[in-house]
């Protein structure tokens, strides 16, 4: 016989947290647990369902989203982290102006199919885009890595981000 | 030959039609604003959160379950395990509709593979949840496990029979050939990997159930939740607007669907199952892991003239899922002698499922590995080689091809990548750096399957226009291609009609699988738009009030949304207007494809089972899709990498719907024949069955940086035989031949052969 592993989580570790959060620009006082991922708080407690779970690992990108402007993988931040920063998430880029740019090119080029990987290419493309990553097709494409797409749209995400950067290059 | 990508937009206003022009993705908005609402951007009031248990053995028995702890958890409501959970009904064969294998036990005691769920907490918040199911203490009896095909007591497996093939005398033709080769070729476990993993948010209202939940076949999916907990199917709704990626994997209901439901209506509040990533490498089957030898001869000018095949493929101890070795084998090229056989080897996973393209990626393979093989051994271009081996009509069934442009897909696309220029010697190409290049070329087919359907029609006084049907679109565009269908056949512009998807309240659609939805839809929705173009008409004609009542014309038109006298546009009035002033609030038209006569019980069953499948065309041509890849790669000897630097691609798939979604559709197959050749596999501990590699960090799928350009071109021309709008199947395609194009072309800068996928860089290094 044997017995599953030992039980590793503590249900005494828990604790309340009241959390004062800017997401999109408004102000969001919650009260969450230590432990949620800015994630789950996004998704759950603030019901912001833009920014997607693929993963819970930070392996996937689907969960991007920028805190003071840089890409977070929300999944592996605790709410809590996020505290004091002003947190972007696809739902606040069609006031962006890079991101609205962004989520047009992924239109026009059509840079998705399934649609569930595309708000974090779109965090992370308009993120991209600022950082003055897409100068080539081969630096987008590695500025771009971090975010899978399992429809494989890369080339048309390439070609998005190209033509977006171009936009905000001319400005 | 048409670039799918640089074709001008079309218009009404030019007469061009709208169903086959690149309009973009009408739903493309919605998902970059991320306001496409996937199953579990739900939260209803009063939401519990549920989360799944795997167990940790590849076989044997759960003892017992010692819940206390977790029951005593904050936040906890409710544990399930294999002694505790209410046993489900029984759902009617998923086959044919006819009485099931009885109840379903969500948790059984008897333990099959490693990860198969043994127990479900159900809890507040989800992190609650997690935190009890790790308070769970399980204990088993460990049975003997055997873990994978690769297993030494796995044995030979036993024979499939049902797709074994005897075509003439393949050992004597054999024998007989100037040219033979013999090679073995394996692919592993590969998994579906949707970037939205499974999982389920459910709700009752009495005895009515709502089910949010990402569906490849929504009303398959309602008959199972209706059996599961006996109420009419009509009770159930099942709704799944958006699907994050499916490919195949989401086709049926599964463990995690019944807990949702099974504990919302314990508790009397809606209850939230989110798979894990890790638990979707268990909780359903990826592509059976296969092992196939083949010997092909040839005479002396490279003409087939037997191919000997024997292979296996893996599935669970339970179910015998078969994933057929011969699908390309037998039907890509004219060889009048073929011997097949396939044998099953059962062993301790979860079933294995349809993966795109099922059985036509492994067979293609293997196939197209082996007619490069047999190219160089007869000192032939591949390219040559292929279509030296044309066949004018399908070689397995005698039936004429509705239409085959192979030959134009291999021809176009050796211009287009420059193959004239290849020298045919490996280890002739150089980088300037140095490494090594090479250029390889396979070919696919997807044969094609059709199905029944209804498509609604809706106009509405307001102005609105809507489609409306059950079928789903995973990102394959079926939002976009219907408006565009129904635009055409109403007269009015896509902008103008709203198609609404995914629910079981809509009129019945068909699996999106075997490539198949978008075909039957567009003709169905072709179908109750002209029915609906001609109730206006009709309707503008003799209804009181109308305009155009007793003007003694004979017929009207319908252009952009305004209905006129046929040479007449000066005199056009709205659709809208017209149901205002016939004081109608709305129209409705329902079309289906069902033969007359068909009861409401037999709809019912075609619609709900597999039943339904039908090939195309009456059976009297046989209809496949075709595609011919060229890849260059680059290899570098001292790290063995290989990099895909270049893919040209062309596809014979009859009309395109929507060329710029096809092509995104084409890329996307390519994309994953890129994972499939270089990256993809999962790793079985050889101890208990353990997928080692259940995660994105260790199971790796292709990222951006891993995808060269990749050019893609259409040699496709209607062909309304094989659907009523001219398509053949678009979505599986683009991944059947990816992977031995690019084995083929690691070959021609090596000089080695890759014979086992994915590609291994130790083997690539081990020789030189």
């Amino acid at each position: 016989m044997r017995s599953a592993d030992t039980p590793f989580v503590r249900s005494a570790a828990r604790t309340d947290l009241d959390l004062h959060l800017r997401v999109n620009g408004r102000s969001h006082r919650i009260r969450a647990e230590a432990r949620e991922t800015l994630l789950d708080v996004l998704r759950e407690r603030l019901g912001l369902f833009g920014t997607k779970k693929g993963c819970d690992h930070g392996q996937c990108g689907a969960c991007t989203v920028l805190v003071d402007g840089r890409r977070v993988l929300s999944c592996l931040t605790l709410a809590a982290q996020a505290e004091h920063g002003a947190v972007t998430t696809v739902e606040g880029m069609v006031e962006h102006p890079v991101g609205r740019l962004v989520q047009a090119a992924f239109v026009a080029e059509d840079g998705l199919q399934c649609g569930y990987c595309t708000p974090g290419q779109i965090v992370s493309a308009t993120a991209c885009i600022l950082e003055g990553a897409a100068t080539s097709d081969e630096a987008i494409r590695e500025a771009m890595s971090g975010n899978l797409c399992r429809c494989g749209a890369y080339p048309n995400i390439v070609a998005a981000v190209r033509s977006a950067a171009a936009v905000v290059e001319r400005r | 030959m048409t670039d799918p990508t640089k074709r001008k937009h079309g218009d009404a206003s030019d007469g061009a039609l709208h169903l086959g022009s690149p309009l973009a993705r009408v739903d493309g908005d919605r998902k970059v604003r991320g306001e496409a609402a996937y199953a579990l951007d739900a939260a209803p009031a009063g939401l519990a959160h549920g989360v799944l248990v795997r167990g940790t053995i590849g076989a044997g028995t759960v003892l017992s379950v010692d819940a206390a702890s977790a029951r005593q958890s904050p936040g906890v409501l409710m544990v399930f395990t294999p002694f505790d959970t209410p046993v489900l009904g029984a759902p009617d064969s998923f086959l044919d509709g006819t009485p099931g294998e009885g109840p379903f036990h969500v948790f059984p005691a008897s333990i099959l593979h490693w990860g198969q769920a043994v127990a479900a907490v159900i809890a507040e918040t989800r992190q609650q949840a997690e935190t009890a199911a790790a308070l769970l203490r399980i204990d088993y009896a460990p049975g003997d496990v055997v873990p994978s095909i690769l297993s030494k007591d796995a044995g030979p497996g036993v024979p499939v029979g049902a797709v074994d093939i005897d075509r003439g005398d393949a050992e004597a033709a054999l024998a007989g050939s100037v040219f033979r080769v013999e090679a073995t070729y394996e692919t592993p476990r590969e998994y579906h990997v949707p970037i939205e993993p499974h999982g389920a948010v459910a709700w009752w209202e009495g005895d009515r159930l709502t089910v949010r939940e990402p569906s490849q076949w929504i009303d398959a999916m309602a008959r199972t939740y209706a059996g599961w907990f006996g109420i009419p199917f009509e009770n159930v709704r099942l709704i799944s607007h958006f699907v994050g990626g499916g490919f195949g994997s989401k086709v049926t209901a599964m463990t995690h669907g019944a807990v949702a439901a099974l504990a919302a209506r314990e508790l009397g509040r809606p209850v939230k199952v989110a798979v894990t990533r890790a638990q979707n490498f268990t909780a359903h089957g990826g592509r059976a892991a296969t092992r196939q030898t083949l010997r092909l001869g040839a005479d002396a000018d490279g003409r087939l003239k037997a191919i000997v095949q024997d292979g296996e493929s893996e599935t669970s101890v339970f179910v015998p899922f078969v994933e057929q070795l011969n699908a390309a084998t037998s039907v890509m090229y004219d060889v009048p002698n073929l011997r097949s056989r396939q044998r099953l080897v059962h062993v301790n996973t979860v079933t294995p499922a349809h993966m795109r393209a099922p059985g036509k990626h492994p067979s293609a393979f293997g196939l197209e590995s082996a007619i490069d093989e047999l190219a160089h051994l007869a000192g032939i271009d591949p390219v040559e080689l292929r279509l030296r081996n044309e066949a004018g009509f399908n070689p397995q069934t005698g039936q004429p091809w509705s239409s085959r442009r192979l030959r134009e897909a291999l021809v176009e696309g050796a211009r287009r990548f420059g193959w004239k220029d290849r020298p045919a010697a490996p280890r002739s190409m150089r980088d300037a750096d140095g490494a090594f290049l090479g250029w390889g070329v396979a070919a696919g087919l997807f044969p094609a399957l059709d199905h029944f359907g209804e498509a609604g029609l809706r106009v509405d006084a307001d102005g609105s226009i809507e489609v409306l049907s059950a079928g789903i679109d995973m990102g394959t565009g079926t939002y976009t291609i219907l408006a565009q269908a129904a635009a055409d056949a109403l007269g009015v512009l896509p902008g103008d009609v709203t198609v609404r998807l995914g629910d079981s309240e809509l009129p019945s659609g068909p699996l999106a699988g075997n490539s198949l939805l978008a075909g039957v839809m567009t003709g169905l929705v072709h179908k109750a738009a002209a029915a609906m173009r001609e109730t206006i008409i009709g309707l503008a004609l003799t209804e009181q009030g109308s305009p155009f009542r007793g003007s003694e014309l004979n017929t009207l038109d319908i252009t952009r949304g305004r209905i006129h006298p046929t040479l007449d546009e000066g005199r056009a009035v709205p659709i809208a207007d017209l149901l205002k002033a016939i004081g109608r609030d709305r129209i409705e038209r329902i079309e289906d494809n069902f033969p007359a006569g068909t009861s409401a019980q037999e709809r019912h069953r075609i619609m709900t089972t597999v039943a339904g499948l039908r090939p195309p065309d009456g059976g009297v041509s046989s209809v496949a899709s075709w595609c011919a890849h060229f890849v260059e790669v680059k290899v570098d000897e001292d790290f063995g990498t290989v990099r895909v630097r270049r893919v040209v691609s062309g596809f014979d798939c009859g009309r395109l719907y929507n060329p710029h979604l096809a092509a995104s559709q084409f890329r996307g197959g390519i994309v994953m024949g890129i994972g499939q050749a270089l990256l993809e596999g999962g790793r079985v501990d050889p101890r208990d069955g353990r997928i080692v590699n259940d995660n994105l960090g260790d199971y790796l799928i292709p990222t951006n940086a891993d995808i060269p350009d990749i050019e893609v071109f259409s040699v496709g021309e209607p062909d309304f035989r094989a659907a009523p709008m001219g398509g053949k199947p678009v979505g599986e395609i683009g991944i059947v031949g990816v992977a031995p194009a690019i084995c083929n072309a690691v070959f021609h800068a090596t000089g080695q052969r890759i014979r086992r996928l994915p590609l291994d860089i130790a083997a690539l290094l081990s020789t030189n």
